[in-house]
């Protein structure tokens, strides 16, 4: 990033860093806390039991933070990895922002519109929730059976809308992954797999497929 | 209905505090880099007021998570989870490890899923606190030697990020239609043609937004299209929902 100023950027790093220190703190104190106040100790011989799904999920987390890395700009990357919610949240709200104010990729321009995008999701994420305790506490049921029917459906109402802001800029560099991954989900699906082919599964391929065949299509002289 | 200690949240109002304090932390320092570098202001006002309309929504489906799980984790617990990085389907997984259907949830119970939740989403962050620097500035270099390479890469991965999303949810909502499937984790039936018909209204009413903006030149518009989208989209699957139950 060329235009990028060094100072704004190691100071965002390193204020990034602390913060996110700050959180595994408080993230790691949440069972001490809870194990000495109920006064018990976790069943330490369940963990050999999950350590394949601990180490799965932690490569999960590991590719994530290299794949989402070059998207989220450097404050979005700390704070996004601190609040969570990327796919369905952090981002289409930084490419909604990105795409309204016409920022140009690489630029300084783009990174502050992208951290404070991020930001401010991150904000009322917290004050939504914060506020939903309430009546969670009061009418957990009625609230949870009222919404709980559409909330399969939040992730194509954001992205139906989100694909055809984005699809003039970006349909030369995915139609082919796009097939390749159509493709994939359907062998899948008819082999009886279909659960396999889930969505965070094919984030991650979908990513490496379309690094592959844009690097081709890149030294082919076509992008 | 498992009990949520005072503790608890106590150390979640800990957290908002500091998710809240670093944000806008972050927006004063790029709000001042903004006007070092000449940024128009509108632009970022913009951004804040797209970003808060934007952010609302899509959090609700947050808040029936913590519902979902406070059945087994109680509220403090659920919401602390929920808060900070892991998604529910990710959170009830790991719960799945050590919580069997129809057992009694005691407190050992839920300090062992505690544990085993907290240490599931440890890569991430500590990839950033170690090591994302040092990878950034190997990025910023290939941005520096071939600017052109670097934004196709960064396009590619968009680009593979959405060919992913929507592969997943267009394929599994043709091959689920007239068959739901019953979420194991809420419980919650699972429409396909439901989802195709939010994926494909959301389309609509996006294009509808755009040819507002541009034949009545309603530039208000930019920053309300898609929540006015995601909101329409909802009410279309609530309603398609309805029908097919």
């Amino acid at each position: 990033m060329e235009s990028v100023n060094r100072t704004y950027n190691d100071d965002m790093h390193h204020w990034g860093r602390l913060f996110t220190w700050i959180a595994l703190g408080l993230i790691l104190m949440v069972p001490l806390c809870y194990c000495l106040t109920a006064g018990v100790m976790p069943l330490w011989s369940k963990l050999p039991e999950c350590l394949m799904f601990i180490l799965g999920y932690l490569a999960i987390g590991l590719v994530e933070a290299l794949s989402y890395a070059p998207l989220l700009g450097t404050g979005g990357q700390y704070l996004t990895f601190i609040t969570g919610n990327i796919s369905n949240l952090k981002l289409p709200c930084a490419l909604n922002s990105q795409s309204i104010a016409q920022v140009k990729d690489g630029t300084e321009e783009k990174e502050i519109v992208t951290t404070i995008s991020i930001a401010v999701c991150s904000i009322v994420t917290t004050i939504v929730i914060v506020l939903g305790l309430i009546p969670l506490a009061i009418f957990q049921d009625k609230i949870v059976n009222a919404l709980l029917p559409i909330s399969p459906y939040v992730v194509p109402a954001i992205f139906g809308g989100l694909t055809c802001v984005l699809a003039s800029r970006y349909l030369k560099i995915a139609a082919v992954p796009f097939v390749l991954c159509i493709l994939l989900c359907v062998i899948g699906n008819v082999a009886g797999m279909g659960a396999a082919f889930n969505q965070g599964t094919m984030i991650l391929v979908g990513m490496a497929v379309s690094a592959v065949t844009t690097t081709i299509l890149y030294r082919r002289g076509n992008l | 209905m498992s009990e949520t200690f005072t503790i608890i949240y106590v150390m979640g109002g800990i957290i908002a505090a500091l998710i809240v304090a670093m944000s806008l932390f972050f927006i004063f320092k790029s709000v001042r880099r903004a006007k070092e570098i000449g940024m128009d202001m509108s632009v970022i006002k913009e951004t804040v007021r797209n970003s808060a309309i934007f952010s609302i929504v899509p959090s609700i489906p947050i808040v029936i998570g913590i519902g979902i799980m406070m059945q087994y984790l109680g509220l403090g617990i659920s919401w602390i989870r929920l808060e900070v990085i892991g998604a529910l389907q990710y959170e009830i997984i790991a719960m799945n490890q050590v919580v069997t259907p129809g057992q009694v949830i005691t407190y050992v119970t839920v300090a062992t899923a505690l544990v085993i939740m907290t240490l599931s989403i440890l890569s991430g962050p500590v990839f950033n606190a170690i090591f994302y620097k040092r990878y950034q500035h190997r990025l910023a270099e290939l941005q520096q030697k071939n600017e052109h390479l670097m934004n196709t890469l960064t396009g590619a991965l968009l680009g593979g990020l959405f060919s992913g999303i929507l592969s997943a949810m267009l394929v599994a909502g043709i091959f689920t239609i007239g068959t739901p499937v019953v979420a194991k984790d809420t419980g919650v039936a699972f429409y396909g043609e439901v989802t195709l018909i939010t994926f494909f209204v959301s389309c609509l009413i996006m294009v509808a937004c755009g040819l507002c903006m541009k034949r009545f030149s309603w530039k208000w518009m930019e920053s309300y299209a898609l929540p006015i989208t995601i909101v329409g989209s909802l009410l279309a699957a609530y309603v398609a929902v309805m029908y097919v139950e």
